[in-house]
């Protein structure tokens, strides 16, 4: 679009304001949504003089349309207005955006603030934005004072140093603010802000505002103070943290309010990891100790999440002397949801203890929260097997747990059995042949005689991924003999399985398999009284047709045998068996 | 090629409703097919028979996945697919999808809560106005209700009803007399097998709910000996445990809404009647809070337009 000689040049922002004037909420959506375009077809000139001073003066709509707006000034809108040497002139609209009552609005706001900061020089950011913080940090309303908040680590780094002096002293001011709202805000940002001091400004002023702010007399003020206290530690030294910070991280990890030390639990391994070893020795393993004692069951759930985690951090004695005996515990612990977190995160244990104490510690640990009554704790434990059975081998994984996974097999809730089934075929790759026979073959196979649909339906799936895993002769011999008995069944539910089994196994047999076994049991099955079984069958060879017949063995096989038995049900007396018998003759045929 | 309704299957098995033109031709397809059916709609077995879902659809597709998908597993419904769940447009119109696509693997009669009256206070009927922005969607699948069977007798000996029996009625031929295409009445036989429960009485008492009777161990032997039945089959009342067998297993109660309202607590069942007419109750529970979800507050989509 040439914006130079275009003959309605008046059109596009009378276009865009009528839209915006609309009285349909979507319709000014999207035109806001089109205002790059309506900028390119202005050209920047026009786009800096006309249409910014505009948007300025429509913040007076519903928010979802400034939150598009908001987002679209910080999409690159300089390249529209004149490139980076103009992009100060996006800062209008975007102020005012700053300081409208909906906290997503202001949000969006303030991030198209921070993104075009990093395009803006010194002398626009001391001659712009720095008049714009300062607007915006004195508000008298405290939604500008919160947005400005976030918005002193951006430029930061670029100011001069009396400008730098200025903004620690706004920033101070900021988490000393009168409202909540605006210290949380303070503490939510003073930790990117944190970031792009010196060393010397950290001591000097960021320390005095985290210590004021994690004193708050607003519990919802100080758990925000539990990552500005981890990014702190992380710009000073040890020893630093150890004078500086210690009386703090003590006073977060028993604060009164159960939200704060749930802050802590959560991000237990990110402070561990900033504050150095020294601290994680003497303070920090007492400090996990209590948050995973705590008394409210979110803390503790936590803390759960992170012991695996932690215990990296420290040496295996400490693991079993002081970590093992709150596994044990929570292991018991009243809260499902406490166990469950527990369950998720006990095998990461695993690798660390080594194979003599996982054995001696974890195994028993194990086996008792595989028999919890809650479903999802039986459910973590299972997925995450893999980790154990890395450190202490299949032979005893097999020995010590397999009883107990035999025993969830049978499990009451069927979505435990599926997930079981799930973790078979990888099971399976790891025990062998031999042993996969002796111990669980005929587990999956039972599978097929479930009560619930579901589990049937993933117990053929496992038989064809075992197929692959065994080899088709293994099959042969050992699964397709049982899956074929079942289509004798009285019930026709139960004889729908071999015919399910068939059409998901096929892919992974041989044609040799098809046709010598598989076949006659399916042909068998083409005068079953049911007729769900006869749909089910045509469905069936409609799979058979497809899949072999390309091959010129296949060929045959579609030829003397499908085609036949599907034109027999292709004259059914039931339609819906008269239906899938004529798609699957149209397949066959196509391929024959 | 799958068919429109193949496809409208696959979108409403998602939750997702199907668009006002497509239910009007959807419901006008069940009239011709229903008009056909009778009074006590004559059903082979084997077949699985289910109670009350109430418009919780996400626990019809647990159901579904204990009982095994339709067609391939056959399905008769005794009422109460709408009211009080979240979604009694995509359940009743995927059960009708159902029906028009395999008339012969599933049967739907109809139970008390298909009726004007009732959806109009029991969430139906807003329901239809938030999703489609008119009462239309409502008006077709009302329509429907009318042609909706009575009840259904599998192999002669097993009579399924939504609620249950009627002192105006002794034999299953009597019903077949019925003009049954019309609003459920407020009483006479017709309101009585919709409404009706069985109780721990002599004969027969009133009816707290205001409409049928309560009927006795004596009345039900009676009615079953009578017609030569092995089982009555009904919903309509919350059975904890999922079912509830009485009488000496002469009639048993079939509830398929877990944890109904999503607040009682209570599992459901389905039960399966084999080629042999042996009986296997299935007990399941809700789905999951992760497909359970609470639909959310968005604005209506373009479809609905």
């Amino acid at each position: 679009m040439d914006p130079g000689n275009s003959l309605d040049d008046i059109a596009p922002i009378a276009i865009l304001m009528d839209e915006l004037r609309s009285e349909d909420v979507q319709l000014r959506l999207n035109a806001i949504h089109r205002v790059n375009t309506i900028a390119l077809a202005l050209g920047p000139e026009r786009a800096r003089d006309e249409l910014i001073p505009f948007l300025q003066d429509s913040v007076d709509d519903e928010d979802e349309v400034l939150l598009a707006l908001a987002e679209e000034l910080g999409r690159s809108f300089e390249d529209y207005v004149g490139g980076n040497k103009y992009a100060h002139v996006l800062l209008g609209p975007l102020e005012n955006l700053s300081a409208v009552e909906e906290t997503l609005v202001r949000d969006k706001a303030t991030d198209s603030i921070t993104k075009i900061a990093a395009v803006l020089s010194p002398q626009q950011i001391e001659a712009y934005y720095i008049p714009l913080l300062k607007r915006l940090s004195q508000g008298e309303w405290f939604t500008s004072r919160t947005s400005a908040a976030a918005l002193y680590a951006p430029v930061y780094p670029k100011a001069s140093p009396q400008i730098k002096e200025d903004m620690r002293k706004g920033f101070t001011a900021l988490a000393s603010d009168d409202t909540p709202m605006v210290r949380r805000a303070a503490a939510k940002w003073l930790g990117p802000f944190a970031q792009t001091l010196s060393k010397e400004h950290i001591l000097a002023d960021i320390l005095p505002i985290y210590r004021k702010l994690s004193a708050d007399d607003q519990d919802s003020v100080r758990l925000l103070t539990v990552q500005d206290l981890t990014t702190i530690a992380k710009q000073l030294e040890p020893p630093e943290v150890k004078e500086q910070l210690l009386t703090q991280l003590r006073q977060a990890v028993s604060d009164k309010s159960w939200r704060v030390r749930y802050m802590v639990a959560n991000h237990f391994v990110d402070l561990a990891q900033a504050v150095g070893n020294d601290i994680v020795r003497e303070e920090l393993v007492g400090a996990f100790v209590q948050l995973l004692k705590d008394n409210e069951a979110e803390v503790r759930t936590a803390g759960a999440g992170q012991i695996p985690g932690f215990a990296k951090l420290v040496d295996r004695e400490v693991i079993l002397a002081r970590i093992l005996p709150c596994v044990r515990d929570l292991s018991q612990d009243t809260s499902q949801h406490v166990r469950a977190s527990l369950a998720n995160q006990i095998s990461g244990l695993a690798p660390l203890l080594g194979r003599e104490s996982t054995i001696e510690h974890l195994l028993p640990l194990f086996l008792h929260l595989l028999k919890d009554e809650f479903p999802e704790v039986r459910l973590n434990i299972i997925s995450k097997l893999e980790q154990v059975n890395s450190v202490i081998g299949i032979d005893l994984l097999s020995q010590s747990l397999l009883p107990a996974i035999v025993e969830l097999a049978e499990d009451k809730s069927w979505r435990v059995r599926q997930a079981i089934i799930e973790y078979i075929p990888l099971l399976a790759t790891q025990l062998g042949k031999p042993f996969f026979d002796e111990q669980l073959g005929n587990l999956c196979l039972s599978w097929l005689g479930d009560n619930v649909y579901s589990i049937r339906e993933s117990a053929t799936v496992n038989l064809k991924k075992l197929t692959e895993v065994f080899g088709v002769e293994w099959s042969k011999t050992t699964i397709v003999p049982k899956v074929l008995a079942m289509g004798s069944h009285p019930n026709y539910l139960y004889r729908m399985t071999t015919v399910l089994a068939v059409t998901t196994m096929a892919p992974s047999l041989s044609i040799d398999v098809i046709r010598d076994v598989v076949l006659q049991t399916l042909l068998t099955l083409v005068s079953d009284p049911i007729p769900n079984i006869r749909f089910n069958v045509a469905k069936s060879l409609e799979v058979l047709a497809t899949t072999f017949g390309s091959a010129a063995e296949g060929q045959i096989i579609v030829k003397e045998r499908i085609i036949p038995a599907v034109q027999n049900l292709k004259n059914d007396p039931d339609a819906d068996v008269r239906y899938f018998a004529n798609r699957a003759l149209e397949k066959a045929l196509a391929v024959a | 090629m799958p068919s429109d309704l193949d496809l409208q299957i696959e979108q409403l098995i998602r939750c997702e409703p199907i668009s006002e033109e497509q239910v009007k031709r959807l419901c006008l397809k069940a009239r011709e097919i229903l008009i056909e059916e009778g009074n006590v709609q004559v059903v082979d077995s084997p077949v699985t028979i289910c109670g009350d879902i109430h418009g919780q659809f996400w626990d019809l597709m647990e159901l579904f996945k204990v009982g095994g998908p339709c067609p391939s597993t056959s399905y008769l419904f005794m009422g109460d697919f709408v009211d009080r769940g979240f979604y009694s447009v995509e359940t009743f119109l995927l059960l009708l999808a159902y029906k028009v696509r395999y008339p012969e693997r599933i049967t739907l009669i109809r139970g008390n809560h298909e009726s004007r009256q009732i959806t109009q206070v029991y969430g139906f009927y807003d329901e239809c106005q938030r999703k489609y922005g008119s009462a239309n969607v409502w008006r077709y699948c009302c329509e429907v209700f009318d042609y909706l069977a009575l009840g259904a007798i599998v192999d002669g000996t097993v009579f399924c009803v939504h609620g249950g029996l009627s002192p105006n009625l002794t034999g299953i031929d009597q019903i077949r007399a019925i003009d049954r295409k019309q609003e459920v009445p407020h009483d006479g036989p017709m309101c009585d097998l919709l409404w009706s429960d069985p109780d721990d009485i002599q004969g027969w008492g009133l009816s707290p709910r205001g409409a049928g009777f309560l009927f006795g161990g004596d009345i039900t032997k009676a009615f079953v000996h009578n017609n030569a039945l092995s089982l009555i089959a009904r919903a309509h009342q919350l059975a904890m445990e999922g079912y509830k067998l009485m009488f000496e297993r002469t009639i048993v109660t079939v509830w398929s809404a877990p944890n109904y309202c999503y607040r009682c607590g209570n599992v459901a069942s389905i039960l399966e009647l084999d080629e042999n007419l042996a009986q296997e109750y299935k007990v399941f529970q809700h789905a999951p809070a992760d497909v359970r979800s609470i639909p959310a507050k968005r604005p209506p989509a373009e479809y609905f337009l």
